[in-house]
């Protein structure tokens, strides 16, 4: 008996006819070439945008935070969401690079160089808001726990505190885990540069690294501790950002499923980013071998399982709001439908609900642009989740009196559109300057790294099977056989 | 078969019946929680309750399991996979076990009282979703879906060994994409319905993630004891390995990690938002000597389990790991306990023997439908096309 389906092997995670020597080259060649013109024009937009968030924060700092729209209820506006938005986008990053290693998933080793710049970078944008958010950014070191004579300590039974703590944690961690995985890869950078600053300054960073067993030994160590420290670490950020809301009393903020379901979030979000930015980076760097289609696909398989789990959490959420009985829960999700903010539900739910579920198509799952537009729709979602939750449950509160209707004004938009000329800048830097794949953890994962220079059965040599180098020696030990 | 050599003995040996021995203890146990029913009947139901979901989050995490492994295309746990696939293969007739939670809806359901009811707007209220009819309703959805899911998976799997067809491996990854779809759904819907409505008034939006948790985290404890049970008696010792062993015990740990993460979460949320008809459900189960129950579970399926399972290696060794999977199922069975009981006894801990009779009585009938099936087919899915890259784990 047969069935209709065909068995589909696993595809080779590394397309074409690679060798370990064309990997190197073909990552080594961006940060080791000079820098071509169209990176000028992108870095000069994205300086632009730095300058006007820069300009931006700086009014703000002088004006304080009544530029924004926020009003009587709605006391948390853009400025939360972005902060989420951004930081669960950063989620993703350590998500490929830490946990998928520790499941030893080694598809990973084609992106999480790539994503984990990206936290970062995000990172780094997220941490923007909370500190501009308190109005005066001058006292902001009150946050930390310093002994002082005026015997002022923040709350530490305040979830913005934890988020303190959590998130510059993470970042330290991240930053770290990063720059082990670079050690190998500068080394290679140095040892392959033509010119003395970058042969000095890619020696600088890679510390000394020989390739020496002891060298990957303590590599491989310190790689296997941080991704382990990694883990909880990312699950820890976006829980406690999501404790934010729900410690509090009110309705549509405390929820308990709400630690999960916000990591779900934030990883969807942040492989919807990654996606965004591969696609047009693989393009570009013509490293499409490296970052090809199975990649992608299985890409858009996490984000349609972490769609999936959001669309879940918002079923348990609407349908306990519902059978908890209590009427301001009720309330709150009957005007997320009907209420004032009814657009961003619609448009939630479209972007978080109905998109992934294209991706059960598996010729979706493998077009590059259905995936480009659905990555950055994904995103959008994202976002109008955070502005439900925070501004939509906010204004309108336990009294219909004090409902408002909160609108944006032009600070919060430039502000966060701003924002992403920080990141770009720094995104471009990076693609410019390190090495966008992980060269060494590449090699890892094709085939040449597992020869089976034997065939198992008749314990005869093949060529074909084996190692280049050790099938240079087998030719040569003939050679001198013969003679 | 593979091209790789096993030296063991794929077939079960036809002189370990263990089936007999464990179905005539389950007969027995459960008779004699059906003379329980004679003394007490709301301590009877409410001791099957707890014993019911027990071995259901059992299966279901098994079912999970085996879905999840072929979406994510596992190698390394397709040698082991058979022991799974043959637990939830069994859930078809595991279905019939609800009947008894059915039948003592009146013992165990607050709601179902009409007289509760008529004076109780909340109740009222959730009257569309809690009623008898509709009950019954979902717990027939859930066991068809769920039924049906198991079936398939070990069917199909089973084919495979017999046929070699290796596209029946595509077939199964199809199913298990919606499967896992559907499963989460019906499973967060089934812990509402079997648990979180004891108490009607509360509620919490991650109890479903919550039962899960606590499922999963159970499913790897007992796969860890079926192998080292296995071992001892000298099946598949070369065939399933210390590397598997490993891997076991790192996805227990992960999950007993992951447990921890969503059980403290909602006991954090609930206790910090303070909202007493929240916080009423833990502050029933926190007193009267309830609470040395939490204080059990909480080291023995995480604080124990987390410490002693940190080294490498005491994942690969078998008594330690076989250990800590009996104290994990152990906690598994207290937890439970300790969210069904406060409703019969809310004013104190009262134990009752029917409790040891029913999960005695559900054991036996549930691990004996396990050996039954899993004795009638090879113990490896043998024509798996990743069976070698499992077999050759090291």
């Amino acid at each position: 008996m047969s069935t209709n389906y065909e068995y589909v092997p696993e595809p080779k995670l590394i397309k074409g006819d690679h060798t370990f020597g064309s990997i190197t080259d073909l990552i080594a060649k961006t940060p080791l070439s000079s820098t071509p013109p169209l990176w000028y024009l992108a870095f000069a937009v994205a300086n632009l945008l730095l300058i006007v968030l820069l300009g931006a924060v700086g009014y703000l700092i002088w004006d304080g935070i009544g530029i924004w729209g926020l009003n009587n209820p709605a006391g948390w506006g853009w400025a939360i969401i972005n902060f989420v938005w951004w930081v669960g986008i950063g989620h993703a990053g350590t998500l490929i690079s830490a946990i998928l290693f520790l499941f030893r998933q080694g598809w990973r080793t084609a992106i999480n160089r790539f994503a984990e710049a990206m936290t970062i970078f995000a990172v780094m944008c997220a941490g923007l808001f909370p500190a501009i958010h308190v109005g005066r950014i001058w006292v902001i070191y009150w946050v930390f726990p310093i002994p002082n004579q005026m015997g002022a300590w923040p709350n530490f039974s305040s979830p913005l505190l934890w988020d303190v703590f959590a998130v510059s944690t993470y970042f330290t961690v991240s930053l770290l885990f990063w720059y082990v995985g670079l050690v190998p890869d500068f080394a290679t950078l140095r040892d392959k540069a033509k010119s003395k600053a970058a042969k000095i300054s890619y020696g600088i960073a890679a510390l000394g690294w020989t390739g020496s067993f002891r060298n990957w030994w303590n590599y491989e160590k310190a790689y296997m501790i941080l991704a382990g420290l990694a883990t909880p670490l990312v699950l820890s950020v976006h829980t406690i950002v999501s404790f934010d809301f729900a410690v509090s009393l009110i309705p549509g903020w405390h929820s308990t499923i709400f630690p999960p379901y916000f990591v779900a979030g934030a990883i969807y979000s942040g492989f919807a980013m990654v996606l965004t930015l591969m696609i047009i980076a693989r393009k570009i760097y013509g490293i499409e071998d490296i970052m090809n289609i199975d990649i992608m696909e299985k890409m858009n398989l996490v984000m349609m399982v972490t769609g999936n789990l959001v669309a879940f959490a918002y079923l348990c959420e609407g349908f306990i709001a519902w059978y908890s009985g209590y009427i301001y829960e009720q309330g709150i999700f009957w005007l997320y439908v009907v209420g004032p903010y009814a657009w961003g539900f619609w448009i939630l739910m479209f972007c978080n609900v109905i998109t992934p579920q294209f991706l059960w198509s598996k010729s979706i799952r493998r077009n590059v642009t259905l995936t480009f537009i659905i990555s950055i729709i994904v995103n959008i979602g994202m976002w109008f989740e955070r502005f439900m939750i925070s501004v939509a449950s906010l204004s309108t509160d336990f009294m219909p009196s004090s409902w408002d209707y909160f609108s944006p004004t032009f600070w919060d938009i430039i502000i966060y559109i701003g924002t992403f000329g920080l990141f770009f800048t720094f995104f471009l830097l990076f693609l410019r300057f390190l090495p966008m794949v992980a060269i060494a953890e590449v090699k890892g994962v094709m085939p040449q790294a597992d020869p089976h220079n034997y065939d198992e059965h008749t314990n005869e040599f093949i060529e074909a099977k084996a190692e280049p180098a050790l099938a240079q020696q087998q030719k040569l030990e003939q050679k001198n056989q013969q003679v | 078969m593979s091209k790789h050599h096993t030296t063991d003995n794929l077939d079960y040996p036809s002189d370990l019946n263990l089936q007999k021995p464990l179905f005539a203890v389950g007969i027995v146990a459960l008779i004699a929680s059906f003379v329980g029913y004679f003394l007490d009947h709301d301590q009877f139901f409410f001791s099957y309750l707890t014993s019911f979901s027990f071995y259901s989050s059992i299966a279901l995490g098994a079912l999970f399991f085996v879905m999840l492994q072929h979406l994510t295309r596992s190698h390394w746990s397709v040698v082991l996979r058979r022991i799974p696939e043959s637990i939830s293969a069994n859930l078809p007739i595991w279905a019939l076990f609800i009947i008894p939670v059915l039948l003592g809806m009146h013992s165990l359901y607050h709601w179902t009282h009409a007289d509760a009811l008529a004076h109780d707007p909340v109740l009222q209220g959730k009257e569309p979703y809690l009623n008898t009819t509709f009950f019954i309703i979902r717990q027939i959805i859930y066991f068809a879906v769920w039924g049906f899911l198991g079936w398939r998976m070990h069917r199909k799997s089973v084919e495979m060994d017999k046929t070699g067809d290796w596209g029946l491996q595509t077939l199964l990854r199809r199913t298990s994409g919606p499967g896992i779809f559907v499963f989460a759904l019906t499973l967060a819907f089934a812990s509402f319905d079997w648990l979180m409505s004891l108490d009607p008034h509360w509620y919490s939006t991650m109890f479903g993630v919550y039962f899960f948790a606590m499922a999963f985290q159970c499913l790897f404890a007992v796969l860890i004891l079926v192998v080292v049970f296995f071992w001892k008696k000298g099946l598949l010792k070369n065939t399933l390995q210390k590397s598997h062993l490993y891997d076991l015990s790192v996805q227990l740990f992960g999950f007993t990690v992951f447990y921890a993460y969503i059980a403290f979460s909602q006991f954090l949320l609930i206790y910090y938002a303070n909202i007493p008809e929240e916080t009423v459900w833990f502050l029933e189960r926190l007193n009267g000597g309830y609470e040395y129950l939490a204080y059990f579970y909480l080291f023995g399926r995480f604080i124990i389990p987390f410490i002693v399972l940190l080294p490498k290696k005491s994942k690969s060794n078998p008594a330690i790991a076989s250990t800590i999977a009996g104290l994990i199922l152990v906690s598994h069975l207290v937890e439970l306990y300790w969210i069904v009981m406060p409703v019969l006894n809310p004013h104190g801990f009262h134990f009752s023997w029917m409790v040891i009779t029913s999960f005695l009585g559900l054991g036996g009938i549930f691990f004996g439908l396990f050996f039954n099936t899993f004795s009638k087919e090879r113990m490896i899915p043998v024509n798996d096309p990743k069976i070698e890259e499992s077999l050759r784990k090291h």
